[in-house]
């Protein structure tokens, strides 16, 4: 065997394609953590609403009053923690084996935005089914929450939550990654004071009906579209904070 | 032969506390150098500066020829596993070895597999649930079979009982003599692994203050024992770096000895032994003492 001497090592870095996937494999290499155990308890609160729905559904003779489930928000909430989880877990490991903070914030943002879209799909199905089966009869509408939503509507709006949440998590992580308990004390501190700050001004400059109106000429899915701002921000944010962090292992 | 590595000025500080300080050194290709040190003294922050995991306050970092921050060239040849090497919570034995591979183009997971018998840990175990030292040989198992042209072990053997301490001397030096690579080793049990380092770089508060081929530390001085009377007529005006007492026995640790000296000390009734490289550097860490000018009562009495 010949010895690894800087002369015979390659010295250009693998193909970026290659760097990428080996990033997003690294976190799916127990398929459990992003994929399994998200729809398993999606499929265990979904289970325990259509026994409870059945239960009043029987209960009241058959009277269904069609009401929307927030259930479906658990997978909202999940994807922020996983994001966590992930930059906080897999970030040192990663660069323990050789791989750079770009390949890794790239390989995590196409994997989470994957997942993302996948999710999103898989609501949007789950929707348009529920509405065809008529809610079991039950009245249980788990997944349809916009009775006017197209399946094209449910993965857009679902896709933009999940990318919302996903970054967020993302840059909630790697402020912590970076900076500690140090960085989450301030963090979550100006945090609060620019949502008072923002609160106070709406308010003091009586501009409330102004939001609202803002809201309601956006509808639901333009409302979510602005929410790419607050993603791209948070992306940007991850990004510029990781490509400076040095993992710890504590 | 080209260094893998070349230090230049390398400076880390933290406020005012300088983890590392000005240092400048190259680190021999296809070479086991030890990275020793006290707890503190820069060793973890060297190893982070080295793999660009750290970003120096001031002066370089050369690893294969090129600055390894951010480098995915120089990077993809790196293995570091650091002292407390975090996994993720689900993670088990198994996912390691499957996510490793596809980092390190030379990765052999046949010689990983064997690792994992021989260090008695079976794929299936949860690394949470691991104890201290099954965690240390899980990075010991990934640092070997990575076969990374630049592998670097942080205390690799935190909580490894003395069989796989050994397992782990044994694999790595039998590997690397099939499969050269330039590999760095941290660590404060000197006197283990000194049969394994053919470099030493003794870092002390943040400053290089040995950089030397350890067969060179271990010819630069040499032990003296024999009766108290004659070590001490012989260690007269001679730096003495060390003196163990038993009895009537005296053992003195003094600086290179010329072959006049060895005859000398041979035909005082001495005998001339090698001398350990923990003691060596912890004294000359500690740094050298003459000899003193008043015989110890034990003599004179």
């Amino acid at each position: 065997m010949t010895a690894l001497t800087a002369n015979t090592l390659p010295t250009t870095a693998r193909p970026l394609g290659r760097r990428t996937a080996t990033i997003m494999l690294l976190q799916l290499t127990n398929p459990m953590t992003l994929i399994g155990w998200p729809l398993a308890i999606l499929g265990f609160i979904y289970g325990l609403n259509v026994a409870i729905y059945a239960l009043i559904s029987s209960a009241t003779g058959g009277a269904s009053s069609v009401e929307v489930n927030g259930g479906v928000g658990f997978i909202w909430v999940y994807t922020l923690v996983m994001a966590v989880q992930s930059v906080n877990q897999t970030f040192p490991l990663a660069l323990g084996f050789g791989a750079t903070r770009r390949d890794y914030l790239l390989g995590t943002g196409v994997l989470f935005t994957l997942l993302s879209a996948g999710y999103a799909a898989l609501i949007a199905t789950l929707a348009i089914a529920e509405r065809a089966v008529d809610y079991w009869g039950i009245g249980l509408r788990f997944f349809d929450t916009v009775p006017s939503f197209t399946w094209v509507d449910f993965f857009l709006g679902n896709l933009l939550i999940l990318l919302l949440f996903a970054s967020i998590g993302a840059a909630t992580a790697s402020v912590y990654v970076r900076w500690k308990a140090t960085g989450m004390y301030v963090f979550w501190a100006a945090l609060v004071i620019a949502l008072v700050g923002l609160v106070f001004v709406i308010t003091w400059t009586e501009s409330w009906g102004a939001v609202g109106e803002f809201f309601a000429a956006a509808g639901v899915l333009g409302t979510l579209g602005w929410s790419l701002v607050i993603s791209a921000l948070g992306a940007i944010a991850a990004y510029l904070i990781l490509r400076r962090a040095t993992p710890t292992n504590t | 032969m080209t260094p893998a590595l070349e230090a230049r000025g390398l400076t880390k500080r933290y406020g005012s506390l300088a983890a590392v300080d000005d240092v400048t050194f190259t680190i021999a290709e296809n070479a086991i150098t030890g990275l020793l040190g006290r707890n503190g003294a820069g060793k973890t922050t060297l190893m982070r500066l080295i793999t660009g995991q750290e970003f120096p306050t001031s002066g370089s970092v050369r690893l294969f020829g090129a600055p390894p921050v951010e480098n995915a060239a120089v990077l993809q040849h790196t293995c570091f596993i650091a002292e407390s090497q975090r996994y993720p919570d689900e993670f088990r034995v198994k996912h390691v070895l499957a996510g490793a591979p596809r980092f390190f183009a030379n990765w052999d997971a046949e010689f990983a597999d064997e690792l994992v018998d021989e260090f008695r840990l079976s794929t299936r175990q949860r690394i949470k649930k691991l104890s201290r030292g099954q965690r240390s040989a899980v990075g010991v198992i990934v640092g070997l079979a990575s076969r990374a042209p630049l592998t670097i072990f942080d205390e690799p053997y935190l909580g490894l009982d003395a069989v796989a301490r050994q397992i782990f001397y044994d694999r790595l030096l039998a590997d690397y003599g099939t499969n050269p690579r330039t590999v760095i080793l941290s660590t404060h049990l000197i006197d283990e692994v000194s049969q394994l380092l053919e470099h030493a770089l003794v870092i002390d508060s943040g400053r290089i203050v040995i950089d030397a081929p350890v067969d060179e530390l271990r010819s630069s001085a040499a032990t003296v024992s024999g009766t108290t009377e004659a070590v001490n007529r012989f260690t007269a005006g001679r730096e003495v770096a060390h003196r163990e007492q038993l009895g009537g026995l005296q053992s003195a640790t003094v600086s290179i000895l010329s072959d006049a000296d060895r005859e000398a000390a041979r035909s005082a009734g001495l005998e001339v032994g090698p001398v350990s490289l923990q003691q060596l550097i912890v004294r000359r860490t500690g740094g050298f003492t003459t000899a003193p000018t008043t015989i110890p009562e034990e003599a004179t009495a």
